[in-house]
């Protein structure tokens, strides 16, 4: 060891950092200055200065698109947290064929989202989709579920918890698995009931699970994509388009520069909550210190 | 640590493979298409081209997204030397060579290369080896049964629907699969900008799309076009022409509809047929080709026949004379035969002739008796065949108050994308 | 092992439920893949037509055995470099309380939310003037960095829990926290590394926005790129695209349950408090 490498943890950080920034902080740069003009993607680029994100405000169909995505990311972050922590809980304990139903519940995540929302289509489709025919058949209606704003939300909602809680739960499964047993044997002899080591020794090693889970269950709720225009293209009409199709179909629309300004906008329509977020989280992490 | 070792040394070893692997001294070519249907025949026929021609080596590149993929290399600045991919703003960029005065010409059809040319400039910047046909496929036993005939108004066309819906209630008369915007999108660019066409005929609708100059076809005037299509399309919901789920109905389910002969008459295309006969063989004798209504009255129905299959070279390939080449061996009435054969379309060259469809024959006669529209390669690109489609699935869910709303809101998104 | 004791009935119903949710949709995945063309989509059986040819056709007509090399190379490149990377990064944001570590990790946090399509145009014009189209190391290079923010906040967040107390005993020993951080730390964040393998490194084998552009040449094409040569002009040819997919998703899952294996308890056997 003839290198002191004693200081050298201190900047450990830096070779990411510096890989990220070329080649993702330089071109993120370059990007956002066409938000700032009115380029069409192939003619010389032409200052606005903010017009973009002026005429963002009287979108209708942009606004519209920030309800929807609001609304998906409401139901879906909660309910795919919810989902993937009760998965881990549920296989965390030694039972036989534990690892084959954590591959099966995984398994949706590894198909690209597009092939799988096509065959939730097949499974769903008004009056000819297989559940659907199922479900009318043990007399429920579902009627026209796919066109109505509501219902599709909500089917959009499952399909993507579907797809993947199991993400959220390997993340859980690692926290748990961090906990170390003599906790819980520690617990078992003072004779603490379940809710209560649930609540005292699970959670709080679970934290850094739960941080990564909600933040990533957030900005993935409100950037979702490929589910939507796989289960409805975005329909009927533009009822159900997310913000981030419609910020695709500008930028291969001719309308790139406004849609670099939207996808900023979206930026920040994700900071805000996960920045509220995290401050809460760590609140709550240092009141179990 | 060993696994790590290992795993560098792998990536360092690949790496340097792969780099040494690619020298040569050769006239390299891009090509980019976004044909992904014809990948296997292009790559053989590329494979013949090199053995004639080993200096000119073909980079072949096709994708999906085609268009997306072009619009981020031309924001990059990088021109594929030939490339499938031609829209107007493209012609518009200047970066398309400008092939009018090649010899090819001479074998192509007049009407083909009317087509082709570019109404700013009057010259031709792509050239199109094949013609596609649009149309109403029809199922033939139905249509003879009741002794149905192609219907010439808007009236004759409902009377058929209506026959067909009394004498096969299990049958959806028109199928419209929603799902897939564009198929939707499909009916106003023939029904709708087909009357247009008809009323000023092809250069000229041309001309109006280019200049958003529709006089008293344009799409918010009272009464008009675009408001006669939306009462004639909600008719057929009223009355139920039309599959209950048009509005989410896929592509698939309109060909599997019309192939098991549970559908009577689909809104298709050429590229259509193939299809229709792998589902089901026994449809090659039972497919019919009619034309579109006229939604207004007073005009004629139309068929579309359109350029397919087009191409262009950029206007700054450092190799013309590979590129043109290559062009010379691809347009062979061998090569080109073979093409349409694969594609079901009839050539656009002269001297090319193929047996392209089992339905060939219908198909070329409803060409020489109707109407002939083309695609509407003038309209603004900003609107495209898929916004039209979204704002009908709009419309069929009942989310405009009448007709003349929709013809608004049409008209809106229409000037704006100007 | 029950350290959450729930009683056995009601979990096992509760497994099989699931089981029964998770794999339904995958079974459609199969009928569709094994489907007879002829008749379509909507003749689909519960009991499947053992098509096989449509894998045989996936396999040949999308070059997947091209395909698959390059994924793996790409994919194991890029997770062994996020690997490598975010854990230093990890360690020191997690350790270090300096300034400049507080804003690498602000910035990396930023960057999770920032919405991919801004970088494409800039970082395709860059590619291009590296000499990075259809290359390996640019992809890898490219997935890396955008796996990078996410794996850093969980190595970070998961080091920070743990505790200092072992790299602390090293010190004493002469050792410095640069080599700590090799020989005890990463060995006991088994199960975060395996996290971030299988977390990202599904991203990564299943990315086609970045590839698409990126990757041109029929040589270099990954397996997304090569399912999507069945989605035609006008529609798809769904039993292919459905066995293709398949075939694609081998790998993943077979790397899940080889790194399943590091979920397994007891890594801080004779750890942290005494």
């Amino acid at each position: 060891m003839h290198i002191n490498t004693a200081n050298w943890h201190k900047y450990m950080a830096l070779p990411a950092f510096l890989l990220f920034s070329l080649f993702f902080l330089f071109p993120l740069f370059r990007g956002l200055q066409l938000s700032f003009t009115a380029w069409d993607g192939f003619s010389t680029p032409e200052f606005i200065g903010l017009r973009n994100f002026i005429q963002f405000f009287s979108d209708k169909r942009a606004l519209g698109d920030m309800k929807t995505t609001l609304l998906f990311a409401l139901g879906s972050a909660p309910l795919l947290n919810l989902c993937g922590l009760s998965l881990a809980l549920l296989l965390n304990s030694g039972f036989r064929g534990r690892h084959l139903v954590r591959s099966l519940v995984y398994l949706p995540a590894v198909i690209s989202p597009m092939i799988m929302g096509s065959v939730w289509y097949l499974l769903l489709q008004p009056q000819r989709g297989i559940f659907y025919l199922w479900l009318e058949r043990v007399s429920v209606e579902p009627g026209n579920w796919m066109l109505h704003h509501g219902s599709a939300l909500i089917l959009i909602i499952l399909v993507n918890v579907w797809q993947y809680a199991g993400m959220t739960m390997i993340i859980y499964l690692a926290g748990l698995q961090a906990i170390p047993e003599e906790q819980y044997e520690a617990a078992a002899l003072e004779g603490s009931g379940r809710w209560k080591v649930f609540r005292y020794i699970t959670l709080p090693w679970l934290f850094p699970s739960i941080r990564i889970n909600v933040i990533t269950n957030i900005i993935g709720s409100l950037s979702v994509f490929e589910i939507i225009l796989a289960l409805t293209d975005g329909g009927p009409g533009y009822a159900t388009e997310s913000l981030s199709i419609y910020i695709m179909r500008m930028c291969y629309g001719n309308k790139t520069g406004y849609s670099t300004a939207v996808a900023i906008i979206l930026f920040f329509i994700i900071m805000v909550p996960v920045l509220i977020t995290l401050r809460g989280l760590n609140r709550m992490g240092e009141s179990y210190e | 640590m060993n696994k790590k070792l290992m795993t560098i040394i792998t990536l360092i070893v690949t790496a340097a493979a792969l780099w040494a692997g690619g020298k040569q001294e050769v006239t390299e070519l891009s090509f980019f298409s976004g044909r992904v249907e014809t990948v296997e025949w292009t790559e053989n026929i590329i494979a013949e081209f090199q053995a004639l021609h080993p200096e000119i080596a073909v980079e072949h590149e096709y994708q999906n997204d085609a268009s997306n993929v072009m619009k981020i290399k031309l924001a990059s600045g990088e021109v594929p030397d030939l490339t499938t991919v031609v829209t107007q703003d493209f012609i518009d960029q200047g970066i398309f060579m400008d092939l009018s005065s090649q010899p090819f010409w001479n074998r192509i059809l007049p009407s083909v290369k009317d087509l082709c040319t570019d109404l700013k400039s009057g010259r031709q910047f792509k050239v199109a080896t094949n013609v596609t046909m649009g149309g109403l496929f029809y199922n033939k036993e139905m249509f003879s049964s009741l002794g149905l005939k192609d219907a010439r108004t808007w009236d004759e066309f409902v009377a058929n629907l209506e026959a067909i819906k009394a004498a096969y209630p299990e049958v959806d008369p028109l199928f419209l699969a929603g799902k897939d915007s564009w198929t939707l999108g499909h009916l106003i660019e023939f029904w709708v900008h087909g009357i247009i066409k008809q009323e000023l005929g092809i250069p000229g609708s041309r001309q109006a799309f280019l200049d958003n100059d529709l006089g008293n076809l344009a799409f918010d005037v009272p009464g008009g076009l675009m408001e006669s299509f939306a009462s004639a399309l909600l008719e057929l919901q009223e009355k139920g022409l039309i599959n209950a789920d048009a509005v989410t109905a896929t592509y698939d389910n309109q060909k599997e509809a019309f192939a098991s002969g549970k559908a009577a008459v689909i809104n298709q295309g050429m590229w259509v047929v193939g299809d229709i006969i792998k589902l089901n063989p026994a449809m090659t004798t039972n497919i019919g080709f009619g034309p579109f209504p006229p939604v207004m009255d007073g005009y004629k129905p139309m068929v579309l026949t359109a350029e397919d299959s087009v191409l262009a070279v950029s206007a700054e390939t450092a190799d013309w004379e590979a590129v043109l080449t290559f062009l010379e061996f691809l347009f062979s009435p061998e090569v080109q035969k073979e093409y349409c054969e694969l594609r079901g379309m009839p050539s656009a060259f002269k001297d090319v002739q193929a047996d392209w469809s089992p339905i060939s024959g219908d198909v070329s006669r409803a060409v020489e008796t109707y109407v002939n529209i083309n695609f509407s390669t003038e309209a603004p690109s900003d609107l495209s065949v898929d916004d039209a489609g979204r704002l009908i699935q709009e419309l069929l869910t009942g989310m405009y108050d009448s007709p003349y709303d929709f013809a608004k809101a049409y008209a809106a998104i229409w000037n704006a994308a100007y | 092992m029950n350290r959450l004791a729930l009683s056995k009935i009601p979990r096992y119903a509760a497994v099989m439920a699931v089981t029964l949710a998770a794999v339904t949709p995958f079974y459609a995945l199969i009928l569709i893949a094994l489907k007879n063309p002829e008749g379509g989509l909507g003749a689909i059986r519960m009991v499947p037509d053992f098509y096989l040819l449509n894998f045989i056709t996936a396999w040949e007509k999308s070059r997947m055995g091209r395909a698959f090399a390059n994924s793996l190379v790409i994919t194991a490149g890029a997770v062994f470099l996020v690997v490598f990377l975010a854990g230093m990064a990890g360690y020191s944001i997690g350790r270090v309380r300096s300034r400049l570590n507080r804003v690498i990790f602000m910035i990396f946090l930023l960057c999770m939310m920032i919405p991919g399509i801004i970088n494409t145009v800039p970082l395709y014009t860059l590619l291009i003037r590296l000499k990075g189209i259809n290359t390996y190391w640019a992809m890898i290079a490219v997935l890396g960095v955008n796996a990078l923010p996410f794996s850093v906040f969980l190595y970070s967040g998961f080091i920070r829990a743990m505790g200092g107390a072992l790299e602390e005993a090293a010190l004493i020993d002469g050792c410095s926290y640069f080599d700590s951080y090799w020989r005890i730390t990463l060995p006991l964040l088994k199960p975060v590394t395996a996290s971030v393998v299988i977390l990202q490194g599904l991203g990564m084998w299943n990315n086609y926005a970045q590839a698409v552009f990126f990757l041109q040449k029929g040589s270099m094409r990954t397996i997304p790129l090569a399912i999507s040569l069945f989605f035609k002009q006008y529609g798809a040819d769904w039993p292919v695209m459905a066995a293709a997919a398949i075939l694609g998703l081998i790998p993943p899952v077979a790397a899940f349950l080889l790194f399943q294996k590091f979920f397994i308890q007891g890594i801080t056997t004779g750890a942290v408090k005494g």
